[in-house]
């Protein structure tokens, strides 16, 4: 529906990964390196995935179960990368405190840690939308708008878009999460992550019943907004916490 | 309990961190081949309407199509041959200009060196740039007069070729015309046929790493002779010098500087002498580490030293695994040249950055672009891959501290990435996706 529309389905689903890129990653080359590496990784797991199933495609669309075992297998794998993400992630964290303490500069601040995490979930985020979003977005650009059956009420792209917007949240808070999780060990937050991505994964299989997005993305936002405020939670608990231990010795 | 007066961050904040400046240099190469990327793909998104394609014009007859022309009527195999013949054509035309190079090079022709490449930084940007122009105002119908868009052009490309190798022009406007100068090789490289152009690209990937790497190849000679003569190469290059550090200026006092490689980049360009031909430009090169490097080898030592010389920004930043391998991200020095071999013009500061030559930019640019006319998925995964492959380099520059081919790894894992995501991630994903299903 003209480039005004096609810019703005984009806005939609990328707006909030793009305020966080100028205003927390874009200051620091080390994160955006961080951000590109996960997109790789995330991009890679997804070809692995594409090999796996590519003999069973296509799926018939009227069926149910096709979809959801595709979803399950899909996130199982996904939530497996993000540990060996993890893994990853803490021998580059010992290599980087290791050549701090060459360079005789302080090690790596907490908030440190948790920018490098939000630049790789940002990073998982930005993949996500570009390959389930914005690859289709293109006809958007021209002049005319396009209805997927099942949901005859609000254009194919606006439904993408906003389901893209909220995977890149869960996404980017998430790998936050999760970091903090597997740092310190705690059950709750390492369950939290695949339960939140598997749950967001299995509403979307709402869309495939007629009328079903109406309320499926609904549910996906608010899906998006308790990943956001556990992430929230999280991040004030584990700041003041560091506030007080730091500032009593 | 009141929260904090401070939120918990700012106190952290006016500490500075490691991470704050580490890989500078490596996003400052990155950024500038993402942005030439990004252009091409417009350009050739914007300018290809369903009604140009190629199966109704005839590709340009260029150096590439010199021995086989593709049409949609040939059988895959038939294709398959011509395009390896084309691409074993067009490899032996650059090869022997880089050899015509070198021996130019050898014998002190410098200044003709010089002066040829600015006649071609200017032919491109006038003749090539001026026909991309026209057709963009044709399709954007913008209302610009002939007389008026022929003075900018002029202006344009005589600024280009000003700017080309004088060092008294700001770096930021170099850069963005060695951009430019890349963007409409590349724009022009793109209208080759489909598998000609994929089998040219794995062409000259392999043909840059026997050039630079093998001891009696072209580029590796026309690096050795540079260094040795301690003067920079006659060529078309993108420095990555920081353009927001000091540049103080210093005294030409010779200083030993262990002088490594440099980049170079040769053009070929073929004569328009017919109307039907077209010029042909080629510019490929290595990628090549900051020429004075002097670095401390950790492995030896405990301890790191920053070297600080007089007028110098620099950071020598250097880490080691267990497995003992060497990452160093960021090495620059102050050098200051011994500026008696040059007579034309002083050198002035000279913060060297990593330096990537313009051919490379061309065929990144080249394989997204062909990415491109296929669809927006494999634009961004050919991306990835080429900017991963350029990470990759520039790790394996600062562990072997010469100069590298920037083309094979990055080409290679484009190629790859591209017909993985074409057969396999494509059907996966938009099947997904068109039935809302997303994970």
């Amino acid at each position: 529906m003209t480039v005004a529309a096609g810019v703005g389905y984009v806005l939609i689903a990328l707006g909030p990964a793009l305020s966080l890129f100028a205003s927390v990653i874009a200051k620091k080359p080390f994160l955006i390196l961080t951000l590109l590496s996960s997109t790789l990784f995330w991009l890679i797991s997804l070809i692995i995935l594409a090999g796996a199933w590519r003999a069973f495609l296509p799926v018939k669309s009227t069926e149910l179960w096709p979809y959801s075992i595709l979803i399950l297998t899909s996130v199982g794998f996904q939530e497996g990368i993000r540990i060996g993400f993890w893994r990853l992630f803490k021998k580059m964290e010992d290599m980087l405190n290791a050549f701090a303490d060459r360079v005789s500069k302080p090690r790596l601040f907490l908030t440190d840690k948790m920018q490098l995490a939000l630049a790789g979930g940002l990073g998982h985020g930005l993949a996500h939308a570009v390959f389930f979003c914005l690859s289709l977005l293109t006809p958007a650009f021209g002049p005319a708008t396009f209805y997927v059956d099942k949901c005859p009420s609000i254009p194919f792209f606006l439904i993408s878009a906003i389901i893209a917007l909220g995977f890149v949240i869960i996404h980017t808070f998430s790998m936050v999460i999760a970091f903090n999780g597997y740092t310190e060990g705690k059950r709750k937050d390492q369950i939290f992550v695949p339960f939140a991505h598997l749950i967001a994964a299995l509403i979307t299989l709402i869309n495939l019943v007629p009328g079903g997005c109406n309320i499926g993305l609904p549910l996906l936002c608010i899906m998006a907004g308790t990943t956001l405020y556990y992430n929230w939670q999280l991040v004030w608990r584990r700041l003041t916490e560091h506030q007080t231990t730091r500032s009593s010795d | 309990m009141p929260p904090p007066d401070d939120p918990p961050s700012t106190t952290t904040t006016t500490r500075t961190s490691i991470i704050d400046s580490l890989g500078v240099e490596i996003v400052g190469v990155m950024s500038p081949v993402s942005i030439c990327m990004l252009l091409v793909v417009l350009i050739l998104t914007s300018l290809s309407s369903p009604s140009t394609t190629s199966s109704t014009s005839p590709p340009p007859v260029t150096a590439a199509t010199l021995i086989y022309v593709e049409s949609d009527s040939d059988s895959p195999s038939h294709k398959l041959l011509g395009a390896v013949l084309d691409a074993a054509a067009f490899v032996a035309l650059i090869a022997a200009a880089t050899f015509l190079l070198v021996l130019l090079y050898y014998y002190n022709f410098t200044s003709f060196l010089k002066n040829y490449l600015r006649f071609s930084v200017f032919f491109v940007l006038f003749s090539m740039g001026g026909s991309i122009m026209a057709s963009l105002l044709q399709h954007f119908s913008i209302p610009l007069d002939a007389p008026t868009s022929f003075i900018l052009l002029f202006n344009f490309a005589i600024l280009g070729v000003l700017s080309v190798f004088s060092p008294a022009v700001p770096i930021l406007l170099r850069q963005s015309y060695m951009v430019s100068v890349a963007v409409i090789v590349a724009v022009w490289f793109a209208r080759l046929p489909e598998w000609t152009t994929w089998v040219l690209l794995i062409a000259l990937a392999l043909y840059d790493l026997a050039a630079v790497l093998c001891p009696h190849g072209p580029l590796r000679i026309l690096v050795e002779l540079a260094s040795s003569r301690d003067e920079e190469l006659p060529a078309l290059v993108y420095e990555a010098r920081p353009t927001d550090s000091s540049h103080p200026v210093s005294p030409p006092a010779s200083t030993p500087v262990a002088s490594l490689g440099s980049v170079e980049m040769q053009p070929v360009s073929e004569a328009s002498n017919s109307n039907s031909s077209s010029v042909d430009e080629e510019e490929r090169s290595p990628l090549v580490s900051s020429p004075p490097v002097v670095r401390e080898n950790l492995s030896n030592f405990n301890h790191e030293q920053v070297r600080e010389s007089n007028n110098s920004n620099h950071a020598v930043v250097e880490m080691e695994t267990g497995e003992s391998e060497t990452l160093a991200l960021v090495e620059r020095e102050g050098f200051r040249s011994s500026s008696n071999s040059d007579s034309e013009f002083e050198m002035f500061d000279s913060t060297r950055g990593i330096r990537l030559g313009l051919g490379d930019f061309v065929f990144y640019s080249v394989l997204v672009g062909r990415a491109a006319m296929y669809d927006l998925m494999t634009v961004y995964a050919c991306y990835l891959a080429i900017i991963s492959g350029l990470g990759c380099t520039l790790i394996l520059l600062s562990v072997f501290r010469h100069a590298l081919p920037a083309l094979p790894i990055s080409i290679t894992l484009g190629v790859i990435f591209y017909f993985l995501t074409r057969l396999l991630m494509e059907p996966f994903v938009v099947g997904a996706s068109t039935n809302l299903v997303m994970f």
